[in-house]
């Protein structure tokens, strides 16, 4: 197993907070805590350690969920006889054909490609740690998710179907199609996903996993 | 061999890739864990900051004054800027609807530009007026609420997507191009400010609450 230098390994034990950027010694926690920065409250980081049973175990379910909220129409309404559906990538398309290809690319990246990629990703790390396997690999991996991770705007998708659909309310009948309530649970397990993974977590773990002490 | 206390901690950068602590060596730094690069020339990444908000305040102008919406209705075009429709929202009584428009539209990107332009000023300032802590809070918030303004591009493409229906056609209009690139510039300034300059309103060493 390689070494680290002990610079390294001293800074290691440090935390900054990144909302307000007090600087923490870590501390050891009890199982299924976490602890908190002293000045504002944000969570610096957990003890989980079943982190990558967990993680995997939530990665191929939003997959799951990923393909089923693809796969089937999001949404259908229906006017005067005529019905139309939409599907996300039936949406992308549709900005293309009316020439909107700026606006189709950023969305297509932001609510399927950038997503699909992170859980992707995510399972990756998960599955490689678990086996020991791949150092250098997850060390790619990680730097990849954590710029990743920014850009996925699927939560604020859902909220915008939403917004939509009241804009239509009066005009034509709504029903939700499957896609729907299959995105609705994947945005619910994304936010735990995107907005709890603490990059920070995995990275400590990685150095335990492929580090002497 | 160094030891806690030899490592100043007005030193200590954060990586944003990896969150590892860092020791601030001037100029280029490289994360000991994740070898990305935390910091380029301070220089060069605000004068990059500048130029990504300066892009963005040029395509505000646009993304609001042309439509962001077109309908067609039976060969009758009508084309709703962004404002436009928050109003026709709120003459039809969706006042939730039109205060999320409102809110993440027009002020989430107008204080973004406010908080941004704040910042970079405030780093070419020999004296700050504004705690490190308080600034480093601004530019933590702005990463945060930023996305949210992407709502009403995303309902733009839904509408184009679902409404084709007869002689009932929605489709976007020219000004959700430019509000999306200017959603993205703003994304990039933010995300291209170098943090080492928020600086403390004191001379250096005076405050306790980095010291724990």
């Amino acid at each position: 197993m390689a070494q680290l230098p002990r610079e390294e390994v001293a800074l290691d034990r440090l935390i900054i907070c990144p909302k307000c950027h007090t600087i923490h010694q870590k501390v050891e926690i009890p199982k299924g805590k976490s602890a908190k920065c002293d000045k504002c409250g944000r969570i610096l980081y957990h003890y989980d350690a079943r982190i990558l049973d967990h993680g995997l175990a939530l990665g191929i379910t939003g997959l799951l969920l990923f393909f089923v909220s693809n796969l089937f129409p999001l949404v259908r309404v229906e006017m005067l006889g005529h019905e139309q559906h939409v599907t996300i990538i039936s949406m992308v398309f549709s900005l293309f054909e009316n020439g909107f290809y700026v606006v189709g690319v950023v969305v297509a990246f932001m609510v399927f490609i950038f997503p699909l990629m992170i859980l992707v990703v995510y399972i990756m790390i998960n599955w490689l740690m678990m086996q020991h396997k791949g150092a250098q690999l997850t060390k790619e991996l990680l730097v990849l998710l954590s710029k990743l991770l920014p850009w996925n705007m699927l939560e604020i998708y859902l909220v915008s179907i939403l917004v939509a659909l009241v804009k239509l309310i009066g005009l034509m009948q709504i029903h939700f199609g499957l896609s729907f309530w299959a995105l609705a649970l994947f945005v619910l397990l994304d936010i735990y996903l995107s907005k709890s993974i603490r990059i920070g977590e995995f990275w400590e773990l990685r150095r335990r996993i492929y580090y002497a002490p | 061999m160094p030891h806690k206390q030899q490592i100043d901690p007005k030193t200590l950068l954060r990586c944003s890739v990896c969150e590892a602590v860092n020791r601030d060596r001037e100029g280029d730094v490289y994360c000991h864990r994740c070898g990305s690069r935390i910091f380029r020339n301070p220089k060069l990444s605000t004068s990059k900051a500048w130029a990504f908000l300066i892009t963005a305040l040029i395509l505000y102008v646009p993304a609001n004054l042309y439509p962001i919406l077109i309908s067609e209705q039976f060969s009758s075009h009508t084309g709703n800027t962004i404002i436009g429709g928050i109003i026709l929202l709120w003459e039809e009584g969706s006042y939730p609807i039109a205060m999320i428009i409102l809110v993440a539209s027009v002020l989430v990107p107008i204080l973004k530009f406010i908080v941004l332009l704040y910042l970079l000023i405030n780093t070419h300032l020999k004296k700050q007026r504004y705690s490190r802590v308080g600034q480093h809070r601004l530019h933590y918030m702005t990463e945060v609420i930023g996305p949210w303004s992407m709502v009403d591009v995303f309902v733009v493409a839904i509408l184009t997507g679902l409404v084709h229906i007869g002689q009932i056609r929605v489709i976007a209009g020219p000004g959700a191009t430019a509000f999306v690139l200017m959603v993205l510039f703003t994304m990039f300034a933010a995300l291209s400010l170098d943090t080492r300059l928020f600086k403390e309103k004191e001379p250096y060493g005076r405050d306790q609450s980095t010291d724990h």
